[in-house]
């Protein structure tokens, strides 16, 4: 499902962030992608999700090599890949349903469509009492439900969520963790950045370390370690 | 698809415009400025157009035969003067027509009457009232009289010094074309750097609704669709507003121009009439002014 080949990625010349890394996760996997702060975490996210460009090796998505991916095409790559960061991407000015619908206005979906789907992932994340609220009338870990909704409405195949419960408590945290094990249950490959060791010892997935840009080291039903 | 992309593109654009209403304001005024002083380029143009045609229409040569000059002879050069493309109109007037003309135009001065008594005789001879299409052909007309042969038999061959009066009119006209052409330039140049602005604090403000719709997926078109369209909106209301204050203003000098030209409803006839091309005109150069700028902001700020 994901495949990275020698992939090194240099921001300035001072240090690369990424050093010739090799990955493949397969479909339907649960990946933890733990690494001490600064070394290259949400750098390796940013190229699943062609925001960055690799400096050199080769990205494949299934079947499709995104290494030099044009800029046109990237759309078509965010509706195959969700992602959720740790600061949640809400419009603050805009409902949960609005905030969740309007990644399907700005595909181009139907009205009915829309009226179809939103609905449904809300109830995923359980909010479907909710969905009249903004943001701010939400706690951290509903907004970050918020989010995880809205990246599903394109039924993405891989979801990358980057440090999603870096804000939130142990109880809101466990809610998340919660969501996310049963979408991957559905079918979908989940990748998940945390600083969470609790989190990570508690799944019990496979566990890749990051140091320096490098994978140090990749276990299946892994620990958190640095 | 399409369909439903484009109305949220508007609606996203007019949502924008709200926003940002002062600086949507400022843009709108600067676009209409610009387009007026345009417009005064082009009024002042027509009515030069007319002022000059109108001048031309009062020169003529005339040229004044002697008494000696058989018919013949006459004929002969009033056929001469015909053959000359330029000719509009070559009007001849015999001895008796010129003193009644010379009567008529001095009948309020009996001192020339009476000394015009006095001769006893007609002291005028035969006339030809040439005109031609353009004032610079009278010299080819009068230059191809002066030969020899036709010595003895014209008298004198004159024309009314209004290039004189056209030259001012020409030299007025281009102060006032240069200064509004000028005005013009300088508007555009501010409304590209207004639009530009406005299109980078709208991009701006909605950073991270960009950033939003970008992870999300939207396409770069969905993304960019509702700045252009905010710049064809801009396009719209100017050159609205510039139609409304032409055509008011039209109508208010339309009186003054009046007077004049004794031409009724010159201007406002002139607007109507060349409506399409000049909306056309100016509302295709609005929206290129417009797109540039918004394109520019948008590549520099806007990266998709
Ligand atoms: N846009 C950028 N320009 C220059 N350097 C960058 C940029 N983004 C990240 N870096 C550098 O690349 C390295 C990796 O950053 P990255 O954000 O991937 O770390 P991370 O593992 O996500 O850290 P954290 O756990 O703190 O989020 C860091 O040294 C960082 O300073
Ligand atoms: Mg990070």
């Amino acid at each position: 499902m994901i495949k990275l080949t020698n992939v090194s990625k240099i921001y300035d010349k001072k240090g690369s962030a990424l050093n010739g890394v090799d990955l493949q996760i397969d479909a339907g996997e649960f990946v933890c992608i733990v690494g001490q702060s600064g070394s290259g975490k949400t750098t390796l996210v940013k190229l699943l999700i062609a925001e960055e460009k690799a400096n050199s090796g080769k990205i494949e998505i299934g079947d499709w090599d995104i290494t030099r991916i044009p800029r046109r095409d990237v759309p078509l790559l965010r509706r195959q890949i969700g992602v959720i960061f740790q600061d949640f991407k809400l419009l603050p000015k805009k409902t949960v349903y609005e905030n969740v619908a309007f990644a399907l206005q700005v595909a181009g979906e139907t009205f009915g469509r829309i009226r179809e789907v939103v609905p449904k992932v809300i109830d995923i994340v359980g909010l479907g009492d909710k969905m009249d609220r903004y943001p701010t009338q939400l706690s951290g870990g509903e907004q970050q439900r918020v989010v995880i909704a809205r990246s599903l409405v394109h039924r993405p195949k891989i979801l990358v969520a980057d440090e999603p419960t870096g804000n939130l408590d142990s109880i809101n945290t466990q809610e998340i963790i919660d969501i996310l094990g049963k979408i991957n249950e559905f079918g979908t490959t989940l990748v998940l950045v945390t600083h969470n060791k609790e989190v990570v010892n508690q799944l019990r997935k496979r566990v890749i370390t990051i140091h320096n840009g490098q994978i140090t080291s990749d276990q299946k039903e892994g620990k958190y370690k640095l | 698809m399409f369909v439903f992309s484009f109305f949220r593109i508007i609606k996203f654009a007019f949502q924008d415009l709200v926003r940002n209403f002062s600086l949507s304001l400022m843009t709108v005024m600067i676009l209409v400025l610009m387009l007026l002083s345009v417009n005064t380029l082009i009024a002042i143009r027509a009515l030069t157009n007319e002022a000059t045609s109108w001048v031309k229409e009062q020169i003529d040569v005339s040229i004044y035969f002697s008494h000696d000059a058989s018919e013949d002879q006459i004929n002969e050069i009033v056929d001469y003067i015909n053959s000359f493309p330029e000719v509009v109109s070559a009007e001849f007037h015999t001895a008796d027509q010129e003193l009644e003309k010379f009567k008529q135009d001095h009948k309020n001065s009996p001192t020339i009457l009476s000394s015009l008594d006095e001769l006893g005789e007609n002291p005028l001879g035969p006339t030809l009232v040439v005109k031609t299409r353009d004032p610079g052909d009278y010299e080819k007309i009068i230059s191809s009289l002066s030969v020899p042969e036709y010595e003895k038999i014209i008298d004198a061959k004159t024309f009314g010094d209004t290039e004189v009066v056209i030259d001012r009119v020409q030299s007025i006209t281009t102060q006032v074309e240069r200064l509004s052409f000028t005005l013009s330039i300088l508007f555009a140049v501010i409304a590209f750097i207004i639009i530009f602005n406005t299109i980078r604090v709208a991009i701006y403000t909605q950073r991270q609704e960009i950033g939003i719709k970008k992870l999300v997926g939207a396409t770069n078109w969905f993304v960019r669709g509702p700045y252009l369209m905010e710049a064809l909106i801009f396009t719209c209301i100017s050159i609205a507003i510039t139609a409304g204050v032409v055509y008011f203003s039209s109508l208010f000098l339309d009186p003054y121009v009046s007077i004049v030209f004794q031409k009724e409803a010159f201007l406002t006839n002139y607007f109507t009439s060349n409506i399409m091309w000049l909306l056309s005109v100016q509302f295709g150069a609005v929206l290129i002014l417009n797109i540039l700028s918004g394109s520019l902001a948008m590549r520099k700020y806007l990266r998709t």
